[in-house]
């Protein structure tokens, strides 16, 4: 198969925007991510687009993907909505690797968009909940806040691991986010922050929490044949895994870990060729604390059980060995469901390409992608490559 | 003869005092009344008859495949049509060919549902189910409302047995206007024609008394208790001590338990081991039912009436419904009727499926096996109602899905859990999402043992969903 490259990507801030519909957010993202690509890149030298998104309050539920790429001016391309909960864009972005690998497409946009500060916050809750098993799981009274929660308190209960390690994960979050510009809640929070705010669901309280967003982002991907009209410092799609698993966290084998993270990262590392102590940045899901410290050890960043001690080590920080979330992640960066993923496409972009501004981690080679739908319903990671010695900027 | 050969009641655990409503309303209205019981907010009539009706049946150790007759009595239905037996036939898995009844219309539904149960007993039945339970309502500054209370009771019937209900006897007489609930209304009302009302009482309880042959000296009284005074103006009436009217009563520590006021005396005296009890109903309108009970031995019996948890007058309010403001706009999870319907195996009896490739259990019994990926038909088989908390969470005031947002606006915080529901064997376990009751949220923890009961789940369409949900285990 033919090799994919990352040439371009970008993003709208995350927040709430009352003045912007998901078209001009989504135009925004496609702009910045045409404007990244070293050498530029039309719009008519796209072929193909894949856009992820939920269909948060319900506005463009069918035909949303056509909806914006005929908004940006992709005349006539053939675009495919890609629906996997929070993990919508991360599989469009596998479907555009998908599509250049296999030859059909040379030049792929894989976007996503979500507008969800917009409902009532009775409609936002239902819309929160629409990912999670709707007959049992749903009507046992959760939302993902309760589902995460149980994971929680699984994790808590068979490794030790303490609500202030979870608070941890938000204290790093929101440092990294204060350097990122695009971060919806851009302020650093304490440690007495974290561990003081509302309890949402038993252990987890509203810091542990990622908000809603509006927002967009969109990445390009393009084939070994062109790559070189479009930069000179090729970033390399060089590993992608997926998983599927039950939608309903009760129906699933363990509770204390992501099963379907966890094959989508032995996929990515297979095929990428290294293994997980060579990813230099990575950007994972961390809806709620604990999806991060699941997280660390689903993708092998550590053994299973000592994500707690791992957080406390400080590996995980901008100067850590393995920097996790440098934009804040969804923690602090926002989380428009169905850009989550790409917008983790860009973080990886910005870094790998030198371009991460304060937030920089040191000449990273290798860069991941970790997006997951639900609770854990769908998974699915990136590896990224940078071919050449990073450049200064 | 008819007897009783076994007994079960219910009553909700929450509890109210009257000085609560005396800081509140700087009186309190119902005479008689130390405290009451109220029916959580996911609690109604149909709810607690599952309770007292469980409790009956398992005292009985009786297969409800026995039971050819069933009646069902409340005041206070929770719909106005519709008949809720079938599910309460469902929910204890009784055959679909018993015959099914539902008593309402006045505070003697209780014990026209026990007449006809005796009734059909003298006829072609062999084993005859009668279960009242009620809560009733009213304004908040009326005198109903301050002695309502809530409380089931459930009687197994056969034609021989430990407690031989030996005579019976019934009267009416009109009276108007003592207490009623007009149509589309959800408060039972009363204009307080106080001799009028008492006379009215009086005067049916003597009639059906008076009307019994056998020689009476029971050495306690179910008498009817709007409030905790009343029932001992009919001692003259009944021609018994006040004592014995005391023995019997459970108005003082329950509050008014409308149609299930007699059955719940009845059951908790017989279940205290009184040797001879007469049972006296009074329903507006007005009649009135007597029965005679003798206790010859020991009445399988199970009764769960005692309270755990005292709330304040405001939360009294918020757990009724009186202070907030409904489902809010905007929709919730939506799970269509058709589908709630066939999940009612599982939602009322626990039916889960074993894979018949690997033996791995199922719930609900439905897809690809879990463990081994087989398509093959699952074997059914009921798990137990006892299991362990695998994973739990208590949800936040506020934090609730827009479905649950009434209930939690109500009852404030929630455990949700996952639990591994066990076979009768205990053997294998399942694991299954629950949502916790009948205990503090804080209750709930990884490793605690629980058990299952049916309570309310949610409303939708306007159809309310019922379904099991966890406690802890007694």
């Amino acid at each position: 198969m033919r090799e994919a490259y990352l040439v371009g990507a970008g993003q709208t801030a995350y927040g709430a925007f009352p003045n912007e519909s998901y078209r001009s957010l989504f135009r925004t993202a496609f702009e910045a991510a045409t404007n990244s690509v070293p050498k530029g890149l039309e719009a008519a030298e796209i072929d193909e687009a894949f856009v992820g998104t939920l269909g948060v309050g319900g506005r463009q539920l069918g035909l949303s993907g056509p909806a914006v790429t005929e908004h940006v001016g992709l005349d006539g391309i053939p675009c495919t909505r890609v629906e996997n909960a929070c993990a919508a864009s991360g599989f469009a972005v596998r479907q555009a690797v998908q599509a250049v690998k296999s030859g059909m497409a040379d030049v792929v946009l894989a976007g996503g968009f979500e507008v969800m500060s917009d409902t009532s916050s009775d409609a936002t809750k239902y819309w929160l909940g629409v990912s999670g098993e709707t007959e049992w799981e749903r009507l046992s009274g959760t939302t993902f806040s309760g589902v995460y929660a149980q994971m929680a308190s699984v994790h808590m209960e068979t490794y030790g691991t303490t609500r202030e390690q979870l608070s941890r994960v938000a204290v790093k979050n929101h440092a990294n986010g204060s350097k990122n510009p695009h971060a919806q809640l851009g302020f650093e929070c304490s440690l007495e922050d974290a561990q003081s705010a509302p309890v949402v669901a038993d252990p987890l309280t509203l810091y542990h929490c990622c908000p809603t967003s509006d927002g967009a982002a969109c990445a390009l991907v393009v084939s070994e044949d062109v790559v070189d009209e479009y930069t000179d410092e090729p970033i390399r799609v060089a590993g992608v895994g997926a998983g599927s698993d039950d939608v309903g966290l009760f129906q699933r084998d363990t509770y204390a870990g992501v099963p379907a993270s966890q094959r989508a990262a032995e996929q990515a590392y297979e095929m990428a060729g290294i293994g997980p102590n060579e990813v230099d940045v990575a950007e994972v899901h961390d809806c709620f604390a604990i999806a991060e410290l699941l997280a660390y050890e689903d993708l092998g960043f550590c053994e299973k059980g000592k994500a707690g001690g791992f957080i406390e080590s400080g590996a995980t920080e901008l100067d850590g060995t393995v920097p996790v979330n440098t934009s804040g992640g969804l923690k602090s960066k926002g989380h428009p469901i169905g850009a989550t993923g790409a917008g983790q496409v860009v973080e990886a972009f910005k870094q790998l390409s030198g371009t991460a501004g304060d937030r920089q981690v040191d000449a990273p080679v290798y860069g991941l992608t970790h997006n997951v739908g639900g609770s854990g319903g769908a998974a699915v990671v990136h590896i990224f490559e940078r071919e050449t010695a990073v450049s200064a900027r | 003869m008819t007897a009783i050969t076994a007994v079960g009641a219910y009553a909700p655990r929450f509890r109210i005092t009257a000085e609560a409503f005396e800081e509140a309303w700087g009186q309190f209205q119902a005479a008689g009344i130390t405290e009451k019981a109220v029916p959580a907010a996911d609690e109604d009539p149909l709810t607690m008859a599952y309770e007292a009706a469980s409790r009956a049946l398992e005292a009985a150790d009786l297969e409800s495949e026995r039971i050819d007759w069933l009646g069902v009595a409340s005041s206070c239905p929770p719909t106005a049509e519709e008949d809720l037996t079938a599910r309460l036939g469902a929910m204890l898995a009784l055959r679909s060919d018993a015959t099914f009844h539902l008593f309402s219309g006045s505070t003697r539904a209780g014990t026209r549902a026990l007449w006809a149960g005796v009734d059909a007993l003298e006829g072609d039945s062999a084993v005859a189910l009668v279960v009242a339970a009620d809560a009733p309502r009213g304004d908040p500054d009326d005198a109903i409302d301050h002695a309502a209370g809530a409380g089931a009771a459930a009687f197994v019937l056969e034609s021989d047995g430990p407690a031989p209900i030996v005579d019976r006897a019934e009267y009416t007489a009109v009276y108007p206007g003592t207490r009623f609930r007009n149509t589309g209304d959800a408060e039972t009302q009363g204009p307080g024609v106080t001799q009028y009302d008492r006379q009215a009482f009086t005067e049916t309880i003597a009639g059906a008394v008076a009307d019994l042959e056998c020689d009476l000296e029971p050495d306690a009284a179910a008498i009817q208790a709007p409030n905790g005074s009343l029932p001992y103006r009919a001692s003259g009436a009944a021609g018994i001590g006040t004592e014995t009217i005391r023995a019997g009563a459970t108005v003082h520590e329950l509050g008014d338990l409308g149609a299930a006021s007699v059955p719940v005396s009845l059951a908790s005296s017989l279940a205290a081991g009184h040797e001879c009890v007469l049972a006296v109903s009074h329903g507006s309108g007005a009649g009135a039912d007597a029965f005679v009970v003798d206790l010859e031995r020991e009445v399988p019996s199970a009764t769960a009436l005692d309270g755990d948890g005292t709330l304040s007058y405001v939360e009294y309010l918020r757990q009724r419904g009186v202070v907030t403001t409904g489902p809010p706009a905007g929709g919730g999870a939506y799970v269509s009727i058709p589908t709630w319907r066939r999940s009612l195996p599982q939602r009322y009896r626990l039916e889960a499926g074993r894979c018949p490739d690997c033996g791995a259990l199922a719930f609900p019994p439905d897809g690809a096996c879990r463990d081994c990926n087989s398509l093959a038909e699952y074997e059914p088989l009921e798990l137990s109602g006892a299991g362990t908390v695998e994973a739990v969470t208590t949800i936040s005031q506020g934090g609730a899905p827009p479905e649950f947002a009434e209930q939690q606006a109500q009852s404030g915080e929630y455990a949700a859990a996952i639990v591994a529901l066990e076979t009768d064997d205990g053997e294998q376990a399942v694991s299954v999402p629950a949502m916790g009751t009948g205990a503090d949220h804080g209750s709930f923890g990884v490793g605690d043992r629980v058990e299952t009961t049916i309570r309310r789940v949610y409303t939708q369409e306007g159809v309310t969903r019922y379904g099991f949900k966890i406690r802890p285990a007694e």
